[in-house]
């Protein structure tokens, strides 16, 4: 739905995080080409998001906040 | 081969002098190590940090229902895309500048009915269409107490949708709700050394090249390293057999980062206050049987 303002697991905000982390990979797919792995990698350490528990609440989310929108 | 060292042990009445080393500290991070203390101690010093550090966290969230009219008299709806319950959970998980002398609610002069010693307001008053972030939570009081990140977002509004809300942060500990935790990652390891003897490893050389601030000593024969400081060549040596890994369980290297509440050396000059503390509470609560 909207992302997790923290990590479930160690309490970490991610949901700034979140954001950055979402416009620099659209940017990157605005060149017309997917992000690498070492591309994702390399942004989330940029972002000081090193531990997996953390890494996963950001790769792992759908944001579907702008499906419901209409509906509320 | 890995070999523990234990300096800990010795003779009834013999005690180690304890030391803190600050490694690098920065705003939210800090890593430092401590000598001479035992690994209940180093495990109590993770737990006070974790889960006993007080801060301000929302725990009550006001709504305003119904409708909503801006300066120029247009209406907009209070309904939001999200439960009220999770908008109050978002609110409450916000980080919040803290000021370490506010009181705690059950504590206070006021007998719990809240008054600005234990409680801090704050409001969000939005019209729509638009994205609710944590920077838009309005301190009402003391304006350093704002929200530490700005960019959170908390929900996200249609066209003629607008949220009202009023929360009340109050000073809480890590151990009742997450969202009263102040830091997160708090690791600790042992200090450990690498023996290498240069006779039997040539690969040493280039170990050295790439974390010289990594060598504690060497002389002809020998020389050792250690992984304190997290440079990566150095374990590497883990692979060979003839490397000889010394733990020290008495040395340990601690890491933590805050989620902004607070500075990093703050929460561990607190913690080391509150740990003897809740020892000291422990020691209160045992009663000699007569
Ligand atoms: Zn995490
Ligand atoms: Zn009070």
């Amino acid at each position: 739905m909207i992302i997790p303002v923290r990590c479930f697991s160690c309490g970490k905000v991610v949901a700034s995080d979140y954001v950055k982390f979402s416009d620099r990979i659209k940017d990157i797919r605005s060149n017309g080409r997917e992000p690498t792995p070492e591309e994702i990698s390399s942004t989330l350490d940029d972002l000081n998001v090193h531990r997996y528990c953390c890494r996963r609440m950001i790769l792992s989310h759908t944001d579907l906040i702008d499906e419901v929108l209409p509906f509320s | 081969m890995t070999e523990q060292r234990r300096k800990v042990e010795r003779g009834e009445g013999e005690y180690n002098l304890m030391s803190l080393k600050i490694l690098k500290a920065e705003d939210r991070f800090i890593k430092f190590s401590i000598d001479g203390i035992t690994p209940t101690i180093a495990n109590a010093l993770r737990r006070t940090l974790l889960d006993d550090i007080p801060k301000l966290a929302i725990d009550k969230v006001i709504f305003h229902h119904g409708q909503i009219r801006d300066r120029e008299g247009n209406v907009y709806d209070s309904s939001l895309p999200l439960f009220d319950e999770i908008v109050a959970h978002r609110l409450s998980l916000v980080p919040l500048v803290s000021d370490p002398k506010m009181n705690f609610r059950e504590e206070c002069a006021c007998e719990g009915k809240g008054c600005p010693l234990c409680t801090m307001s704050y409001s969000i008053n939005k019209i729509g269409p638009a994205v609710v972030t944590s920077g838009d939570l309005q301190p009402m009081g003391n304006p350093d107490l704002t929200p530490a990140d700005p960019d959170i977002p908390i929900v996200k509004l249609g066209p003629k949708q607008a949220i009202l809300v009023t929360g009340e942060a109050i000073m809480g500990r890590g151990k009742t709700h997450t969202k009263w935790q102040a830091t997160s990652g708090v690791f600790y390891k042992y200090h450990r050394e690498f023996v290498v003897t240069k006779s039997e490893l040539e690969n040493w050389t280039s170990v050295k090249e790439k974390c010289p601030l990594s060598v504690i000593s060497e002389d002809s024969k020998t020389i050792r390293f250690t992984d304190d400081d997290g440079c990566k060549a150095v374990r590497q040596l883990l692979d060979y057999p003839s490397v000889k890994v010394i733990e020290d369980d008495t040395q340990f290297i601690f890491q933590f980062e805050t989620d902004g509440s607070y500075k990093a050396i703050d929460v561990l000059e607190y913690a080391l206050k509150r740990l003897p503390q809740r020892l000291n509470t422990l020691l209160e609560s045992l009663t000699t049987p007569d």
